[in-house]
């Protein structure tokens, strides 16, 4: 079946420009090469090529157009809630596109629509899935209006980039409150700064959030943002769920977590697997499970839900449009190597690599450990939140850990301060390297699990394809 | 948010790391020095090297101000490292969080660490802090060591002035006054510290926008070698009083800087225990690995104001 998308009102399609055209050609090419070249897919070189010939063919071939886009932005959880939304719409009957590769800043943005667009600009109808990044949110979302924006959480993540976490949410204030009307602005009511983004807005908005009647976590040193929202003063929590975020309210001024329109109430994590859940939102009760372990998975997929519900489209299909999403690249996902098994888990704040180790500590991972950090523009430059892990409760478990990356000084520094043995470690800083002493000495049948931030990861992953493991990043 | 507590404490040290003592007996000894058995013969020789191993010492008692609300940049780090490193030498530690609304007697504490946050967290420990203001200036006109960064910095000085005027008030135990900058400092940093005439580089990473200026009451905590100090432009680095030693450094700071993190463990540990005492040296490849590339990174960006470019997104949106 097919859904109807509404099309934002927008002037008549102004005709193309020739630079428009010049600038489309340009990315598309770039993008080719790029592919061919087995270089990360062009998903931001087609953007920078395109934006250098036409600084404008975003706003041109998306806002002046109409086309409907769904933002995605926040610290955690950009690119699983973006791969379940689009595999949502997509059962559904609509038609998507989506930058999958977590390339979320204003070139990776422009790339998704390069890419997405025929050479006249024309883009293949349907809705356009944009994970934002936080920092770029500013920038991009003029040029795109969406008809939904999804604020996931916001967590202490690279304050060395934004300031800080104050700044983020300024930044984010900013753009949602100035979001038209009819769009939707869809919120993480748990999470106690995002819950309270433009209050003062009139429009589509819709909270999601956890209604369980039990807490999944407890607050931890990584707890980001614990002051009411309003008044400043420290907030209590009926539940913890999943850092800071849970069912809150200030007993100062009275301010409380808002009414949810999509609730998770019901949550069970089985291992590093799975996780099952039902969600209550206001057209009926979904019982859903999807290929993926943790409590965020169930955040990201309410996240989805209520951007489905913010669109006006039906979720007929949803359960089942979920049950095969596997994880996104890196995102605990499972690669056979031979006769092993590599186990990628992505982690760049506190938080998200504290809940990536509280799931492995379920099978009693990480033994065999390969782990890296690297300072780029996207990893950010001050690694100082590594002391923020909680990297006491993995040491005992590890057996073995080969330390890469270009600041695997701060983080081999930081594991023996956490209590792992000096002699259990071994820094090789290049990756392709660090990935052969890692697999050296792992037994047929064992488990070597890979924890990094973003670009290492990404070069890991890249040594695996090129062993024939697995596919290319932005394929998964 | 809670303060690391058992679990952490018995972290096995590194086996390869200086020899510990026999198991940590509990040593019900009173506090300080007087009552301690005269030292063997060999320490009346070379009273600056008794061998940690043939001696208990009594928890060093460490305040750690905030924990909840300074929770940002990794300064819990700085807990760890003095943690760690007094632990490996046989020396336990007892941590309190001092957490907002709590009145401590500072007094009853060796070392006093107050860490960095952000503004808003900053605004409210500066409310409650003000209070604390006479015990902990009766605990470091005596010696009590403090180490302090960033927003503890600032409010361990007479005053915060923010670019809107607003005076947030500080307790006025070093003799320096901060405005707000008009922009953030956001790199790689360095300066040279000398403690008991030995000087050493010490590394971290800056992010503050306020302007720091020192009083004739307190000297510098260092010289900047790299990175723009206390106000970009007369190259001091933190400041220092009696035992109190306040940096702008983050990073964490003391991990990377063993250094650092031993003489400060010293200085407390004399003024427990009555006479100078000195730390058995560790085997510290991997901090010394993590203070070079620190170092590194931190003279390559000399002259520039952040390490990234990236930070320009938010600039001009922060209010002080």
């Amino acid at each position: 079946m097919s859904s109807q998308i509404r099309r934002r009102p927008s002037g008549a399609a102004k005709p193309l420009t020739f630079r428009t055209f010049l600038a489309l050609s340009a990315g598309k090419a770039v993008a080719r090469v790029a592919r061919l070249a087995g270089r990360g897919g062009g998903t931001s070189i087609t953007g920078m090529v395109a934006r250098k010939v036409d600084p404008h063919i975003l706003r041109k071939i998306v806002l002046d157009r109409g086309e409907p886009v769904v933002a995605i932005t926040g610290s955690n959880g950009k690119t699983t809630t973006a791969r379940f939304t689009a595999a949502l719409l997509r059962g559904e009957g609509v038609t998507v596109s989506h930058n999958s590769a977590g390339a979320n800043l204003v070139q990776g943005v422009t790339s998704l629509a390069v890419r997405s667009a025929d050479l006249r600009g024309r883009l293949p109808g349907g809705v356009l899935v944009a994970e934002i990044d936080e920092g770029a949110l500013p920038k991009v979302v003029p040029e795109l209006s969406p008809m939904a924006l999804l604020v996931t959480d916001l967590f202490r993540d690279q304050l060395d980039r934004f300031g800080e976490i104050y700044a983020v949410a300024d930044a984010i204030e900013s753009v949602a409150a100035g979001l038209p009307a009819e769009s939707a602005l869809i919120v993480n009511a748990d999470d106690p700064m995002v819950a309270t983004l433009a209050a003062k807005r009139e429009g589509r908005r819709l909270n999601f959030g956890l209604a369980l009647d039990h807490s999944t976590d407890r607050i931890t040193r990584a707890a980001d943002t614990i002051r009411c929202p309003r008044c400043r003063a420290d907030l209590a929590y009926e539940q913890i769920y999943l850092s800071h975020m849970g069912d809150w309210h200030c007993p100062a001024c009275k301010l409380r977590r808002p009414k949810l329109d999509v609730a998770v109430t019901s949550l069970e994590v089985m291992g590093l697997d799975r996780t099952r859940f039902t969600v209550k939102t206001p057209s009926g009760k979904l019982t859903i499970e999807i290929p993926q372990s943790g409590t965020h998975i169930a955040y990201n997929a309410a996240a989805a839900v209520a951007i489905v519900l913010g669109l006006g489209l039906p979720l007929e299909h949803a359960a089942a449009s979920l049950k095969s999403v596997g994880p996104a690249f890196g995102r605990l996902e499972k690669i056979e190597a031979d006769d092993r098994t590599i186990i990628l888990a992505f982690a760049k704040n506190p938080t998200s690599y504290n809940t990536t180790l509280r799931a492995l500590a379920t099978e009693d991972e990480p033994r065999q450990l390969l782990i890296a950090a690297s300072n780029t523009l996207i990893d950010g430059e001050d690694f100082g939140w590594l002391w923020d892990v909680d990297f006491e409760s993995m040491a005992p478990r590890v057996e073995r850990a080969i330390v890469s990356g270009t600041r695997a000084d701060e983080l081999a520094n930081r594991l023996k301060y956490a209590g792992l043995s000096p002699r259990k470690m071994v820094v090789v800083e290049d990756r392709g390297p660090a990935l052969n002493a890692a697999l050296h000495g792992l037994p047929v049948g064992g488990r070597l699990v890979v924890l990094s931030s973003y670009t290492p990861m990404l070069e890991v992953r890249d040594e695996m394809r090129k062993r024939g493991w697995t596919g290319r990043f932005w394929d998964a | 948010m809670t303060e690391p507590k058992a679990p952490r404490r018995k972290t096995a040290a590194p086996k390869r790391a200086a020899p510990k003592p026999a198991p940590a007996k509990p040593a019900p000894k009173p506090a300080v020095a007087p009552a301690k058995s005269p030292p063997p013969a060999a320490a009346r020789v070379a009273p600056r090297r008794r061998r940690p191993e043939t001696h208990d010492h009594r928890p060093l008692r460490i305040a750690h101000l905030y924990p909840s609300l300074l929770n940002v940049a990794g300064d819990g780090g700085n807990l760890i490292a003095v943690s760690r490193r007094a632990e490996w030498r046989g020396i336990p530690v007892e941590v309190t969080a001092v957490e907002k609304g709590e009145t401590p007697d500072y007094g009853r504490f060796d070392i006093v660490l107050f860490h960095g946050g952000q503004d808003v967290e900053m605004e409210v420990v500066a409310a409650d802090f003000i209070r604390h203001g006479p015990s902990l200036r009766r605990a470091a006109e005596d010696g009590v060591l403090v180490f302090a960064v960033c927003a503890g910095l600032q409010l361990l000085g007479r005053r915060y002035v923010s670019n809107a005027g607003e005076v947030m008030e500080g307790i006025g135990i070093l003799d320096l006054e901060t405005r707000g900058g008009p922009q953030r400092f956001m790199q790689h940093a360095a300066c040279e510290v000398t403690i008991d005439g030995v000087a050493e580089t010490v590394v971290g990473f800056e992010n503050h926008s306020g302007l720091t200026e020192l009083g004739p009451g307190c000297e510098p905590f260092g010289r900047v070698l790299a990175g723009a100090g206390n106000n970009g432009r007369d190259g001091t680095e933190g400041a220092r009083w009696q035992n109190v030693f306040a940096t702008y450094l983050h990073g964490p700071c003391l991990p990377k800087n063993p250094w650092l993190t031993d003489r400060l463990i010293e200085i407390a540990v004399s003024r427990v225990e009555g006479e100078p005492f000195t730390l058995a040296p560790l085997d510290d490849e991997m901090e010394d690995r993590a203070h070079s590339v620190a170092l590194a990174k931190a003279m390559a960006n000399k002259g520039r104001r952040t390490a990234l470019e990236a930070a320009h997104l938010v600039r001009g949106r922060k209010k002080s």
